[in-house]
């Protein structure tokens, strides 16, 4: 799992980039700005942190990354190609095929055995019933949940649950990894778990990774840069590596 | 996705709600069964219909009566027969009284090309007394070169048209109690005709009757109607199946006598008024005679010939255009009876499917977040209404046939007490089966198509937040 580009071009500033990217919410004749004109960039197989404030738009800009919402104004561009002109089945294969999202609250279908709910995105592209098990099987190993594959969301600990919804992110062999807040419903030590966990990724399968946390000194810890939102607009921006 | 895994995620996510689910294919369930039961039974009684006229080959029948305009359309005695008359009845124009169907037109008729045989139809009531039981019934006079047109379970038709011999049918043994049919052979029957007395038929007993009514100052019952009963001994040869549905045309008779016992008996028809004010000698000829075909396909060009003897005709087949517009509008009311069950059944879907979506927004919210297009949405949610269609369609049509079955078991316990053979009231044709399924499954999907709609239009940012 690799950006697709030669190992000397790995942390280029170009994988991900966001121009004067803005988008603003109407409810009635209620205008809310969520972001205003950001302008940032993220290199493949970089890991990125995004902190900030609550409400000052770090989920909007996940949410526009990951493919789920359309921009009010500006452009996305991963991987040369501008994501924010895609149609809505183009905006689907992205992020079937590009894209894994994390999510804060696990966002696990609570029917469904971790391995139904890791195998679940491969139903939508098209990949028999058999693989479709032997690779879930496969990705749980590798989040260390083999042994708690038949098990439903609600007999998991919190951290199984995420690192659930991290194999089912990771399924379809994605080049990005947008996590909003994962650790957000979880204690310290499972917290810095989960971070440990989509930093190995990071390094050893090149994963790009963005991560929304409020935990500053975890982003400290193991991302590459650390960006700060504020009132939609980023405000700074650290690099720690 | 593939096909297949619609359909398994289809019935899991069904099989997850399953009392709503079950619940919802059951009303589809009694809608399909209810509209199953319903055109089943249509095409049940068109098909006994025409299947019971096209073995009695009613079609193949002409009825001709008398015209009281006959005289005027009968043809000019002096006027060249044309090549076709010629051909059909090359003696009969000058031969036959148009206003009397009598034995000479019976014979006439018979020698036209096509025509199998001839025979009066003469019918009158009569009270039949059989081993200390009375029935009421018709009596049809049959003559013996025709007698052979019945099935008989029993004995043989009779061969002379002159011995007081008759068929009965088993339904009215059946009726007097008579399982053995056997046994009714070579027995003795009596049969009492109704007829005009004469005798007391004076102005002197009518005046009486209207002044002092029927019972004399001491209220005993007095004979002044001028009516008497005659009773006539025949013995029976033969015993006849019932002519199946409704008893056919024109032997739909309990009861079949000979030409000659019946010429002798005193008796009203009582199908003409002029019954009352002709002695039995003054009636001349039939009052209609049934003339049978080799096929339908020659009541036509026959029928016409009759008519321009000057004739009145009338024939089963040019009826039937007119049945078959009577049983669309049959299965057009039936089908809308049906359609009510459908229709309630459908806001059912609607409104399960809506449930579902409410249900499981995130999880719709979830879908699109790892990669399903609006189109991936509709189809899971279309094939789930598809899914309950198919079910609601397959138990439907379990359920039409079984209802179907027990109300034709329970008519038919209770019309065998009477004789009548046993009898089909539902048809359940292949395409009624298939139509059945596809319909549930048509309607389903149509059912779920706002539900569909509204799930693909959830926003996935919005689901993935809801609680």
């Amino acid at each position: 799992m690799n950006c697709g580009l030669p190992v000397n071009n790995m942390n280029s500033p170009n994988f991900i980039e966001t121009e004067d990217l803005t988008k603003v919410y109407s409810t009635g004749r209620i205008e809310v700005v969520a972001l205003q004109g950001v302008n940032l960039s993220v290199g493949c197989g970089e890991f990125l942190g995004v902190t900030g404030p609550s409400g000052s738009g770090k989920s909007t800009l996940m949410n526009l990354l990951g493919g789920l919402d359309t921009p009010s104004n500006g452009r996305i561009k991963v991987e040369g190609k501008f994501i924010s002109d895609l149609s809505k089945e183009e905006l689907a294969l992205y992020r079937r095929f590009q894209v894994g999202l994390v999510f804060q609250s696990f966002n696990l279908i609570s029917s469904y055995t971790a391995l139904e709910n890791v195998a679940f995105p491969l139903l939508f592209a098209g990949v028999a019933k058999k693989e479709r098990k032997i690779r879930a099987e496969q990705v749980l190993a590798k989040v260390g949940l083999g042994n708690r594959k038949d098990h439903l969301p609600a007999e998991l600990s919190g951290g199984e649950q995420q690192r659930v919804a991290i194999a089912r992110a990771l399924i379809n062999q994605p080049k990005i990894l947008l996590a909003d807040e994962p650790t957000g419903n979880l204690d310290s030590k499972t917290s810095r778990e989960i971070v440990q966990a989509l930093s190995d990724l990071n390094k050893n399968q090149g994963l790009t990774v963005v991560m929304i946390s409020h935990e500053e000194s975890l982003l400290a810890e193991f991302a590459d840069n650390v960006i700060h939102f504020c009132d939609g607009r980023v405000t700074g921006e650290v690099k720690h590596k | 996705m593939r096909i297949s895994d619609y359909i398994e995620q289809s019935f899991a996510n069904l099989w997850k709600r399953k009392l709503r689910t079950f619940l919802t294919t059951f009303g589809v369930v009694i809608g399909i069964g209810a509209l199953v039961s319903m055109i089943s039974f249509g095409k049940g009684v068109q098909k006994n219909v025409t299947d019971q006229f096209n073995k009695l080959e009613l079609f193949n029948y002409i009825s001709v009566t008398t015209s009281s305009s006959s005289r005027e359309n009968h043809a000019d005695p002096d006027q060249q027969p044309s090549a076709e008359d010629v051909n059909l009845a090359p003696r009969f124009i000058a031969v036959v009284d148009p206003n009397i169907l009598d034995d000479t037109f019976i014979r006439e008729v018979t020698g036209l090309k096509d025509v199998e045989y001839a025979f009066p139809e003469i019918r009158f009531p009569a009270m039949i007394r059989f081993k200390g039981k009375e029935e009421f019934s018709f009596i049809q006079v049959l003559p013996a070169y025709v007698s052979d047109l019945m099935k008989l379970r029993a004995g043989e038709s009779y061969t002379s048209d002159e011995e007081n011999c008759l068929i009965i049918s088993d339904s009215m043994l059946h009726r007097m109690g008579i399982k053995n049919y056997e046994e009714a052979i070579r027995q003795q029957i009596e049969l009492s005709t109704l007829t005009l007395d004469f005798s007391i038929f004076n102005l002197a007993n009518i005046a009486s009757f209207f002044i002092r009514g029927s019972k004399d100052p001491n209220g005993t019952r007095t004979e002044r109607l001028p009516f008497a009963t005659r009773s006539y001994t025949f013995t029976i040869v033969g015993v006849a199946e019932r002519m199946g549905f409704g008893g056919a045309i024109p032997l739909r008779s309990d009861v079949y006598i000979p030409l000659g016992p019946s010429q002798r008996m005193e008796k009203l028809s009582l199908t003409s008024i002029w019954d009352f004010f002709q002695s039995p000698g003054q009636i001349k000829g039939y009052s209609s005679v049934s003339v049978k075909l080799s096929s339908a396909k020659y009541v036509e060009p026959v029928k016409k010939k009759i008519q321009d003897w000057g004739f009145k005709t009338f024939a089963l087949i040019d009826q039937l255009e007119e049945m078959k517009k009577a049983f669309i509008f049959m299965d057009m009311f039936l089908f809308a009876v049906g359609m009510i069950a459908i229709v309630v059944a459908s806001l059912g879907i609607i409104n399960t499917m809506v449930m579902s979506i409410m249900e499981r927004y995130k999880e719709i919210g979830v879908m699109k977040a790892v990669g399903a297009s609006d189109r991936d949405v509709k189809k899971i949610f279309f094939f789930e209404s598809g899914v309950i269609g198919f079910l609601g369609g397959v138990f439907g049509l379990i359920l039409g046939w079984a209802v179907s079955m027990i109300i034709n078991l329970i008519i038919n316990s209770i019309t065998s007490r009477e004789g009548v053979p046993y009898v089909n009231y539902f048809s359940f044709p292949w395409w009624l089966c298939l139509g059945a399924i596809l319909f549930s499954i048509l309607v389903s999907l149509a059912a779920g198509i706002y539900p569909t709609l509204r799930a693909a239009r959830v926003d996935p940012v919005v689901a993935l937040r809801h609680d």
